[in-house]
């Protein structure tokens, strides 16, 4: 899968963009959320900076009001001083503290007057921002010590504890605003002598906190000052334990104001040590501030929306690291496809057609590394093209060899069309190369006929002169007329003389009388050849083998006799045969050869020596023969027929006449032919040898053939010629009673020859007359 | 071949030839015979050819003889043939010539 280069380079690249990716993400992630964080404690600080600064210095500025008014009511009671001085006091006071609502001296029940019980000073800031004394609080109706705000913080102020600060309540006295009312103790001479207190409206804080949009009025790295939605508000006292307002949406129906605050869902168990909580499904962001005074602000932020900027920052920065790593990838890729792949591509092709044998001139400029190896592809093929050129001459010259080869071998068959007494035939089957089978016959006298196969080891050029050398030699020395002991011993050792290069011949032969049947044959390691007598199956012919011809030069090679009836037949092949290999590298062998050579039934040779070819080719089918397929067979005919035959030929012409006659003569008196034979063919002979002389060639030269053929009581006489075809025997016979002066004076010979021969024959056969005489003879 | 050609009485010419009378011997045969009658001062009436010392004859030896025939009977002469050797008188009969020529 991953085995091209190109897979492998994006693979690697990839993992190390992915590397990369991994670490860009990485610090990504952290730096988000140290963002996350700083922006928590800046917001959180901002809230600290400007909100609840301001509120504690209101908290302050109260609590400094509050001080103030029981320092005048400790006074007042010590002194015993004017109400109206008192009340100026108390008007100036006021002005120093703007942002007092009102607040009052309230002594308790009968303290500074026995008969007086209630006896307290109150001022307030009316509509106009003006310090108005309002005696209205000393009446019977509104009786002070028994209101709620009076009892909560007498009850609870002590000397160490001096600001009891008041739950939130409605102010009843026209205007309806939530309050806090802050109060402390006066004390004179450790006696708690009353209270003092402060109004606090706070409906304008909880209007603040309800709008609160917290970055608008913080320092933010965003500037856009852009408000949080969905933020929400807890205002209340975990001191006292109740809630003063919150804008918490899911809670907005109820009224929770003076409530515990563990009636917020989210506050009392979640909200300590967590970083963001979980409500209603969404996360927020606590902020919980704590005043001097003990209240507590708590602003929740969605932290979606908080971070929202942030996380859309980081979001668009992986995006841009993303297209980043993409461009460089496809960068990459393309760069490899322009400069490495498409020229390794192109570098294939050229490959391709350089195998096919096709010309080609590589362009690649860039990269310099491919192109010079596109320079160094140009000069291959120029190399491979004159070595092939070269090759191919090789080639061809191998080729015209491997045709010289075997052309010596002898390929027309009948080669002794006028020896009836056997037939042979033989065929190779030449290998790729030239090689070293050769099969060799002829008649070494006039009865003996040789034949031969054999096969010289090796192959190649070195074989194939070796095996000229071989067959050269064999036939000339066996010629000469040697016995064929002598004949064997002498081919060896000239074998040996001329082989230098440690080659050696394999060759089986048999010289067999072809009058007698009497057969001598030898083997020098070769394949014992297969026969047929009687009619039986094929078996191996008896008889050791010696060692091969050009081993040792003094060796005494052993032959053997043995004599063939008719009908005998012998079949001599080479392992070209037996050792042809399938495309399962299994050998044809000794087996297959024997079924297929019995199986055949006709009297052809020739077709059973084709047969057995076609079947070992068949055998290898494809696969590409390494040796020479070499046959030949050899089938004696008779040898009561004891034919003799002779064939004369030459130039038809009246000049050659004589020696033609003298020819004949010659037979005839070799062959002791009876004087009146003799001189039936002396006659019949001039005439036809006139005829085709005389009218064969009338514009051009050509040869007459001749053969005589003596059998056992006949002499076939058979005359061929190529010249026009004419048939004497359709030439009318003269009136030999006619009286001699009528007679004409041709068309005698003719006659005579009709009269003459015993029977005789016409015809014209492959643009050949052949006339064929035949004479009768009594055995004398 | 040799052929000699003796004149005998006053119009006859004896004619004795060896060899084979074929193909080859037998026009130089007839040619010399005819030569030798024309150039003879008498007109040959009577031609006698020795065919003793004949091997052989063939068609074209008997085509000859024929010829002469022919040429001596044209001129109220006679040829005759002397010592024919046996093997070849099946010949002379085979071609009808025994019934004109007196072979034996």
């Amino acid at each position: 899968m991953f085995k091209t280069l190109k897979s492998k380079i994006t693979v690697t690249a990839i993992v190390m963009l992915a590397l990369l990716l991994s670490a860009f993400g990485f610090l990504t992630v952290i730096s988000r959320m140290k963002t996350k964080q700083l922006m928590v404690q800046n917001y959180s600080f901002s809230i600290n900076a400007s909100f609840l600064e301001e509120i504690n210095d209101k908290i302050v500025s109260l609590e400094d009001n509050l001080k103030s008014l029981a320092l005048i009511g400790s006074l007042h009671y010590k002194t015993s001083r004017s109400d109206e001085l008192t009340d100026q006091v108390i008007v100036r006071i006021f002005r120093n503290y703007p942002g007092t609502l009102g607040g009052g001296i309230w002594y308790k029940p009968y303290i500074m007057n026995k008969n007086k019980k209630y006896d307290c000073f109150y001022a307030y800031r009316n509509k106009d921002n003006k310090v108005v004394i309002d005696k209205n609080f000393s009446s019977e109706e509104y009786d002070y010590p028994n209101q709620g705000w009076y009892k909560q913080i007498i009850s609870k102020v002590t000397p160490k504890r001096n600001i009891v600060w008041s739950r939130p309540y409605y102010e009843n006295q026209g205007s309806y605003t939530m309050m806090v009312t802050a109060g402390t103790g006066m004390y004179v001479d450790g006696e708690l002598v009353g209270i003092a207190t402060v109004d606090w409206e706070i409906s304008s804080l909880i209007e603040d906190i309800s709008k609160m949009k917290p970055f608008e009025r913080t320092f933010s790295m965003y500037k856009s000052g852009r408000e949080i939605k969905n933020s929400f508000a807890l205002f209340g006292n975990t001191d006292d334990d109740y809630i003063i307002t919150t804008t918490d949406p899911y809670l907005a129906n109820k009224s929770l104001v003076g409530h515990s605050m563990k009636e917020i869902p989210w506050f009392a168990e979640n909200l300590y040590g967590r970083t963001y909580i979980t409500y209603h499904g969404k996360k927020y962001v606590p902020f919980y501030r704590k005043l001097r005074n003990g209240m507590v602000l708590v602003i929740c932020v969605p932290k979606s929306a908080m971070f929202w900027r942030i996380d859309s920052f980081y979001f668009g920065m992986l995006l841009i690291i993303l297209f980043f790593i993409i461009a460089i990838l496809a960068l990459m890729y393309f760069g490899m496809n322009k400069y490495i792949i498409k020229p390794i591509d192109k570098l294939i092709q050229i490959a391709h057609k350089i195998s096919k044998g096709e010309d080609v001139n590589i362009k690649i400029e860039k990269p310099e590394e491919f192109a010079q190896l596109a320079a160094t592809y140009n000069k291959m093929t120029q190399d491979i093209k004159s070595i092939t050129k070269e090759r191919e001459h090789i080639n061809s010259e191998l080729n015209i060899a491997k045709s010289i080869q075997a052309s010596t071998l002898p390929s027309v068959f009948p080669p002794f069309p006028d020896r009836d007494e056997f037939d042979i035939y033989a065929l190779m089957e030449p290998a790729k190369e030239v090689g070293g089978d050769f099969y060799d016959f002829y008649f070494i006298d006039e009865n003996h006929f040789m034949f031969l196969i054999a096969d010289v080891s090796g192959k190649g050029v070195p074989a194939a002169l070796f095996m000229m050398t071989a067959k050269t030699l064999i036939s000339n020395l066996s010629q000469v007329g040697y016995e064929p002991k002598e004949l064997i011993q002498l081919i060896n050792r000239k074998i040996c003389e001329t082989n230098k290069q440690g080659l050696f011949v394999t060759m089986f032969s048999g010289i067999i009388n072809v009058v007698t049947g009497e057969i001598t044959y030898i083997n020098c390691g070769h394949n014992p050849p297969l026969i047929k007598t009687n009619s039986c199956e094929y078996k191996y012919l008896d008889g050791e083998s010696n060692i091969v011809l050009g081993a040792f030069d003094d060796f005494d090679f052993k032959i053997y006799k043995s004599v063939l009836n008719i009908g005998d037949t012998l079949c001599l092949y080479t392992d070209g045969v037996t050792e042809a290999t399938n495309h399962n590298d299994e050998m044809y062998g000794e087996k297959r050869l024997l079924e297929k050579i019995n199986k055949f039934d006709n009297d052809d040779i020739k077709t059973m020596a084709f047969d057995i070819r076609n079947d070992v080719l068949k055998y290898t089918e494809k696969i590409e023969r390494s040796d020479d397929l070499t046959l030949l067979i050899f089938k004696y005919r008779s040898k009561h027929h004891s034919v003799r035959k002779t064939i004369y030929k030459a130039p038809a012409s009246r000049e050659n006449y004589k020696q033609f006659y003298e020819w004949l003569h010659g037979i005839c008196k070799d062959w002791n032919i009876s004087a009146e034979l003799t001189n039936k063919l002396d006659m019949c002979g001039e005439e036809i040898y006139a005829n085709i002389a005389f009218y064969a060639y009338p514009q051009t030269q050509g040869d007459i053939r001749v053969s005589v053929q003596k059998e056992d009581n006949r002499i076939i006489l058979r005359f061929e010629d190529d010249g026009v075809p004419y048939n004497p025997l359709e030439k009318p016979d003269p009136d030999i009673n006619l009286p001699p002066e009528q007679r004409p004076l041709g068309g005698l010979g003719i006659f005579m020859v009709k009269e003459m021969a015993n029977d005789i024959q016409y015809e014209f056969t492959n643009g050949s007359n052949i006339l064929t005489l035949k004479f009768n003879y009594n055995m004398e | 071949m040799e052929i000699s050609c003796k004149n005998f009485g006053i119009d006859g010419l004896y004619v004795k030839a060896s060899g084979r009378l074929d193909l080859d011997s037998a026009v130089e045969y007839g040619v010399k015979i005819k030569d030798t009658m024309e150039d003879a001062q008498e007109d040959i009436k009577e031609l006698v050819l020795d065919f003793s010392q004949i091997t052989f004859i063939s068609s074209f030896g008997l085509k000859v003889i024929l010829e002469l025939y022919k040429e001596m009977q044209a001129k109220q002469g006679s040829l005759k043939l002397k010592d024919i050797p046996e093997q070849l008188k099946s010949s002379f009969k085979m071609v009808g010539f025994d019934k004109f020529l007196d072979i034996d």
